[in-house]
């Protein structure tokens, strides 16, 4: 386990040196170019920015990692002490970010205080305080789950990256982050297809320990880490019974008998292992085929799988990582 | 007579016996893998998939649910016996509330202990609710504030778990399902450990059926029959406490059952508690394996809280049972108390009025960290100052709806959320939230109103004839409540994601107020002060009893309607602003009736003051005290406000 994270530091932090190096020529050219008014599209409707954002604030991890991504460190950011707990990405945080408050609730006047130029938010959280946020900067919020069935959760993430990138004026580095994620699923689906697995068929769930029994939440295919599953050449075999907003179904252990010859991948918080702590010796559960022939991949418990392009990369790497070591 | 009633109650419990083989063998096969009957019945003999997923999963699930669902009845039947209450349950009692706080403190602090410690915990958890409810209630039990006291705890332990599930929003993801009651078992273990527990309490109830028989007659004859009446309460509750804190740690905190189940017993004509104790135990199995069965029969493959089912069924019952009692019992009025020397309104209104002004001048000078006097700089006018003005006209009448509550129910406890509007506010706002997943939240309101709109209908409708007697509308209330929680808790479930939002909604928060919330709750208050000191005048004479009102020659009725309905509008009006805040209402008017007196206008006009002071007050502590992040302040309320009404329900004797 401990091996297997640092080889994905490592990796990480050699790819973000290669993309920090092509981009440092790019910076120059796009300094001049970009201090024009840039339009944004959000959930809560067209946003215009004199210039690209600077001072950006940002209430939702998500899209503090976006930020990242492109480069760019917020000047306040919400919830930063759990933060690191569920998302494993670099470049990491610099200890001069504020923290201004709770995702929830976050504190008005601490992002006031910070003058920001760009505040940004997520729909379920942010709408009920849009016009307090407004007064004090152009605020952008994104829906990060849409009703709309058609729009696939990872569409989503690329369309909200690609907005936030023309909102801080950097383009160019979306386009390489997406790129190399690009090159990242090809090279990798590649390695998966060496590995010459049994199956390509998967299952990926996330789990908490519920009452007596653990609560699986299992990706369905319209969800974004299923989507990266598909990039992979890997197939995800659950098909709701409805539409699933949040992009995942809830299943106990008996559901899982349905894809038993699938893979079966998930993360689990360390501290609450249900696989270690509650399933060891369950009778269905180690008759499963995919417990039986050994095909159950953990992808580490800090895996964020609602994350943007940088979650999404450690999310592949870790898949490939699994797959391909095991 | 005997024979006749032994064969009826013999009949009763084969037919009962008959409907849970029946409904067992229908649960048996359902599940999320789709068997046919006819693969059970062939494969289930032979080891594989389907003997393990029988043997592990899908039995040990009818167990735990006929074991808790006897457990709850069982509880509810003696704990209404011990109270004579037939409202009593460990659900109305604020125990199970209570258990299921600590279960929460546990995962979330100790999430590696699961298992023995969730049982720990819930014990001492439902022993602390239960010694609350007996020290508080006083030694009369007398059932409406033995069903009132439940509630008060109820509410408190609600909002605390509530509050932990709102600061530890990813630690809690689990607990949604169980926070509403789920059967859903992995192997024996649920099983194993609750069994010999739940098996041993039954025995014991068995066993003191016979002193519970006399106890029943009365404490005093009880004990010049030389029953030690003492102990048998003791061990009463004891086996009460232990049933269950044992079932909401193993399956969470299911409501109703313990209602529903021992009154339909008592319904069949079944006497004496050895029958009562033993057929609440079976229909009490039926009603939870049955609703668990209707909850997967609606959706499919999905779970669906078995609490959300019984309560689904239970609120209209419990509504039914509250109306019957009330017609049964005698009035219930209370002596309101209040200083019968008032102290001077001057001196009063001069001290609370200081205090106001160094309150304010506080809240809006510090953030947490620094001291800033430029309240003119506009982050402070445009965030702070709106923000502690909205506080304080909120409580302002938050404390009015208490004092023109209480004067009709003429009960010191009768609040907006004793009505159950508040609570049924809530489940209206979640319901809105969980039809329309993409409205935003500043439309919450809207379903706020119609719920709060739906309470009320249900008080006046079923009142009306009894010319809303005080303790018919205190016990509806009651039940109403109890319904809008379980409702609320449902939707809190099935709202998922939304939840943070839908959280900080129902514990109320003056987060985020602008000018136009100041604005808007000016409006409200202006449009309704003059309607409510208007009716403190027919409220003063109701004080005195409804054949001195009508001496006096006061229409009772058109007085208890005009008040509570303006009572009702200023509460919705509050709920609409700042979501759904309690306790301001029940402790502004005691401390005000300490002050001045019971005549209604001083009171209305201290409480008001008191209660903004007080609003006022749980938003600067929410807002500083793990500042950059905010306690709602409805929690914050509920948390200084909780123990001071304790003390006086303490004091109350």
């Amino acid at each position: 386990m401990k091996r297997l994270s640092i080889y994905v530091l490592m990796l990480a932090l050699l790819t973000i040196i290669l993309a920090a190096c092509s981009s440092d020529e790019e910076k120059t050219q796009d300094t001049e170019t970009k201090e024009e008014a840039v339009t944004i599209q959000g959930s809560n409707g067209e946003v215009t920015l004199d210039q690209p954002a600077k001072k950006v604030v940002v209430l939702e991890w998500t899209y503090a990692e976006n930020l990242l991504a492109l480069g760019i460190q917020p000047v306040g950011m919400a919830d930063i002490d759990s933060y690191g707990d569920y998302v494993n990405i670099e470049p990491q945080l610099e200890d001069t970010v504020v923290d201004v408050g709770g995702r929830q609730e976050p504190n008005l006047e601490a992002i006031a205080a910070l003058e920001p130029d760009l505040i940004i938010g997520v729909d379920f959280r942010h709408t009920a305080m849009l016009k307090d946020l407004e007064s004090i900067a152009p605020t952008v919020i994104f829906n990060p789950y849409p009703t709309d069935e058609s729009i696939d959760l990872y569409e989503e993430m690329e369309t909200t990256f690609n907005e936030m990138a023309i909102a801080v004026g950097k383009e160019a580095e979306a386009e390489e982050v997406l790129a190399d994620l690009e090159d990242t699923y090809e090279e990798k689906t590649a390695e998966i297809e060496a590995a010459d697995l049994k199956t390509k068929d998967t299952i990926l769930t996330l789990a908490y320990s519920g009452a007596a029994a653990p609560e699986i939440r299992v990706f369905t295919p319209n969800s974004m880490a299923s989507i990266i599953l598909d990039k992979l050449g890997l197939n995800n075999v659950h098909q709701p019974d409805q539409f699933e907003v949040f992009g995942s179904s809830t299943f106990n252990v008996e559901g899982l008998t349905k894809y038993e010859n699938a893979n079966y991948m998930f993360t689990v918080p360390d501290e609450d292992n249900i696989y270690e702590n509650q399933l060891k010796g369950n009778a269905v559960w180690e008759n499963l085929a995919f417990v039986k022939e050994d095909r159950t991949y953990d992808l580490g418990a800090a895996t964020w799988l609602y994350g943007g392009p940088l979650s999404a990369k450690t999310l592949v790497n870790q898949i490939t990582d699994v797959l391909v070591n095991k | 007579m005997f024979r006749k009633n032994g064969t009826k109650s013999f009949a009763y419990l084969a037919g009962g016996f008959f409907l849970l083989v029946l409904l067992s063998l229908i649960h048996l096969t359902q599940g999320q893998a789709d068997y046919t009957i006819r693969e059970l019945l062939t494969e289930v003999w032979k080891p594989g998939r389907v003997q393990d997923i029988l043997l592990s999963f899908r039995m040990p699930r009818l167990v735990i649910g006929i074991l808790a669902g006897g457990a709850l009845a069982v509880a509810g039947a003696i704990l209404q016996t011990l109270t004579n209450n037939p409202l009593a349950s460990a659900g109305t009692l604020g125990i199970n509330a209570g258990a299921f706080f600590f279960v929460v403190v546990s995962t979330i602090f100790f999430p590696s202990f699961l298992g023995g410690m969730t049982f720990l915990t819930a014990l001492f958890g439902a022993v602390l609710s239960s010694v609350m409810v007996i020290v508080l209630a006083g030694k009369q039990m007398e059932p409406v504030r033995v069903a009132l006291t439940g509630m008060i705890i109820s509410l408190l332990f609600a909002s605390l778990t509530g509050s932990l599930q709102l600061l530890f929003e990813n630690e809690t993801n689990g607990l949604f399902l169980w926070g509403s009651g789920t059967l859903v078992q992995l192997n024996w273990d649920g099983v194993q450990f609750a069994a010999p527990v739940i098996i041993l309490a039954f025995i014991a109830a068995l066993v003191i059926a016979k002193s519970l028989d006399i106890y029943s007659l009365g404490e005093d004859i009880a004990t010049s029959l030389g029953q030690n009446v003492g102990s048998i309460k003791i061990v009463t509750w004891a086996i009460a406490i232990l049933l269950a804190a044992v079932t909401v740690s193993v399956v969470g905190p299911i409501g109703f059952i313990g209602l529903m189940a021992p009154h339909i017993v008592r319904m069949l004509g079944v006497k004496g508690h050895f029958w009562i104790i033993s057929h609440s135990f079976l229909w009490g199995s039926v009603m939870l394996v049955g609703a668990d069965v209707l909850g997967r029969f609606i959706q499919p493959g999905q779970e669906v809280p078995v609490g959300a089912m019984t309560a689904l069924i239970g609120g209209p019952w419990l509504l039914y049972l509250a109306w019957k009692t009330a017609k049964t019992h005698q009035r219930g009025d209370r002596q309101m108390g209040g200083a019968l020397k008032p102290k001077r309104l001057s001196v009063v209104l001069g001290i609370i009025g200081s205090l106001i002004i160094i309150v304010f001048v506080c809240a809006l000078s510090f953030n947490g960290s620094e001291w800033s006097f430029e309240w003119m700089k506009p982050v402070i006018l445009n965030f702070r100052v709106p923000r502690v003005i909205t506080a304080f006209i909120v409580g302002v009448m938050l404390a009015i709806t208490g004092v023109l509550l209480q004067g009709v129910l003429r009960n010191p406890l009768a609040d907006a959320s004793v009505l159950g509007v508040t609570s049924m506010a809530g489940a209206g706002a979640m319901l809105l939230l969980v039809l329309f997943p993409a409205i935003p939240v500043q439309y919450m309101p809207f379903g706020a109103i119609v719920g709060a709109a739906l309470a009320l209908g249900i008080i006046l409708f079923t009142s009306w004839k009894n010319n809303f007697q005080p303790m018919l509308v205190a016990l509806m209330g009651i039940a109403i409540s109890a319904f809008g929680s379980a409702a609320t808790q449902v939707f809190v479930v099935k709202a998922k994601l939304a939840v943070a939002a839908a959280l900080v909604w129902l514990s109320g928060s003056t987060y985020a107020k602008g000018w136009d919330d100041v604005q808007l709750a000016l409006i409200l208050f202006v449009l309704f002060i003059g309607p409510a000191i208007y009716v403190t005048r027919s409220l003063d004479a109701l004080t005195f009893g409804d054949d001195v009102a009508s001496g006096l020659g006061l229409s009772v009725r058109n007085a208890r309607i005009g008040a509570m309905v303006i009572g009702v509008a200023i509460s919705t009006a509050g709920v609409a602003l700042v979501g759904t805040i309690g306790f301001v209402g029940l402790v502004a008017p005691h401390i005000a009736r300490r002050l001045v007196g019971f005549r209604h206008l001083p009171l209305l006009v201290v409480s008001g003051l008191l209660g903004g002071l007080l609003l006022v007050s749980a938003d600067f502590i929410g807002r500083i005290i793990i500042a950059p992040k905010d306690i709602p302040s409805g929690l914050v309320v509920a948390l200084i406000g909780t123990p001071y009404l304790l003390y006086l329900l303490r004091k109350m004797k």
